[in-house]
């Protein structure tokens, strides 16, 4: 659909381990390929390389009595991400945090490194969102189904009296699955439309104008993980909200 | 004033009949109409044009709001974000089509 030419680092991987990729290929028993990493791949592995080295550096440096700078700015988007998943999902909202907290920082990373010259965002690759929004879709089913149990999870498809059942059932099922597809295409489109108008205009002129749109597409990057993160928040409220 | 405005549209749709020769030279000519270019092109502005719409009438009851109650633009400035993201997301399917589609 799209053919996005390498990247210099996933040449680099497919010069020197193409065997590693077409072994991992075969693993998930996909055909085997020429230049088996995709620019998305690649670049995926090194947002996993960025994030584990951030916390590997911040472990040692958190400190209650002296906090540094890094200390100050991970306390921050902790009790921002705390504030919202308190204010979204309801009292016990904190004990889903992990899990959105993570997404944020993977979809912000994923987003802004993009900016970067010679790196290439994954998020532009229609799979990478998709992951994200399936791992979302699993995710608050099964809080919710822990939460509530089966019984009482299903039920809650039926909406609020019983004999509106028949035609609340389809309903909530296909607003349910909508929500994966609409989390997957308003990330991609976002950041295949901020790359597509930066090139656009870089095409047509240089320098100010097409820093204008990438300084918007630094913009819409921080507010589509936020957006990413806060729906989910959404779904996870309303799948293990109840009347107590 | 009814029978000058019936009579002057009668005259230009009669006025525009040269756009008949034109209908066979088209399609015998040098290739192919590229349709799904031009729909796209449509679709795209009219899905634009309508979520422009959309965005313009959240941001106006948000300043409005604001205005009225400046202790509340915290919470109102929230819902104006999410929705205009939720609007613009649905721009974006028509953009997402043309991409699954024409490319």
């Amino acid at each position: 659909m799209q053919h996005h030419e390498q990247i210099w680092l996933a040449r680099e991987f497919n010069k020197y381990v193409p065997g590693l990729g077409n072994a991992i290929l075969k693993l998930l028993r996909l055909p085997q390929q020429h230049n088996p990493w995709a620019n998305f791949m690649v670049m995926e592995i090194i947002v996993l390389l960025v994030i584990v080295l951030l916390f590997a550096f911040l472990r040692p440096r958190l400190s209650v009595d002296r906090p540094g700078k890094l200390q100050h700015i991970f306390e921050l988007i902790y009790n921002f991400v705390h504030g919202e998943s308190e204010d979204a999902v309801g009292h016990g909202g904190a004990k889903y945090l992990p899990f959105f907290g993570t997404l944020f920082i993977f979809v912000l990373i994923c987003n802004l490194i993009g900016i970067i010259p010679g790196f290439e965002s994954p998020t532009i690759e229609p799979s990478v969102p998709a992951g994200c929004a399936i791992a979302t879709f699993c995710y608050y089913n099964l809080v919710g189904l822990r939460e509530q149990g089966v019984g009482k999870y299903l039920a809650h498809f039926a909406g609020p009296m019983p004999f509106l059942a028949p035609l609340m059932v389809p309903i909530e099922l296909i607003s349910h699955m909508a929500r994966p597809l609409s989390l997957t295409v308003r990330l991609y489109a976002n950041m295949y439309a901020g790359e597509q108008v930066t090139l656009v205009f870089l095409s047509l002129t240089y320098l100010a104008v097409p820093a204008l749109f990438m300084g918007l597409h630094v913009f819409v990057s921080l507010l589509q993980a936020y957006i990413f993160m806060l729906l989910t928040m959404m779904y996870v409220s309303g799948a293990v909200s109840h009347e107590h | 004033m009814k029978t000058k405005l019936l009579l002057l549209v009668l005259a230009l749709l009669a006025l525009s009949s040269p756009i008949f020769a034109q209908g066979t030279g088209g399609s015998a000519a040098s290739g192919v109409v590229n349709w799904v270019a031009i729909t796209s092109g449509f679709s795209m502005a009219i899905a634009s044009g309508l979520c422009g719409l959309a965005q313009a009438k959240a941001a106006a009851a948000c300043a409005e709001g604001m205005g009225r109650n400046p202790g509340a633009a915290a919470a109102i400035r929230f819902a104006l974000i999410l929705s205009l993201v939720l609007i613009e997301s649905l721009a974006l399917y028509t953009f997402a089509v043309i991409f699954v589609k024409v490319v």
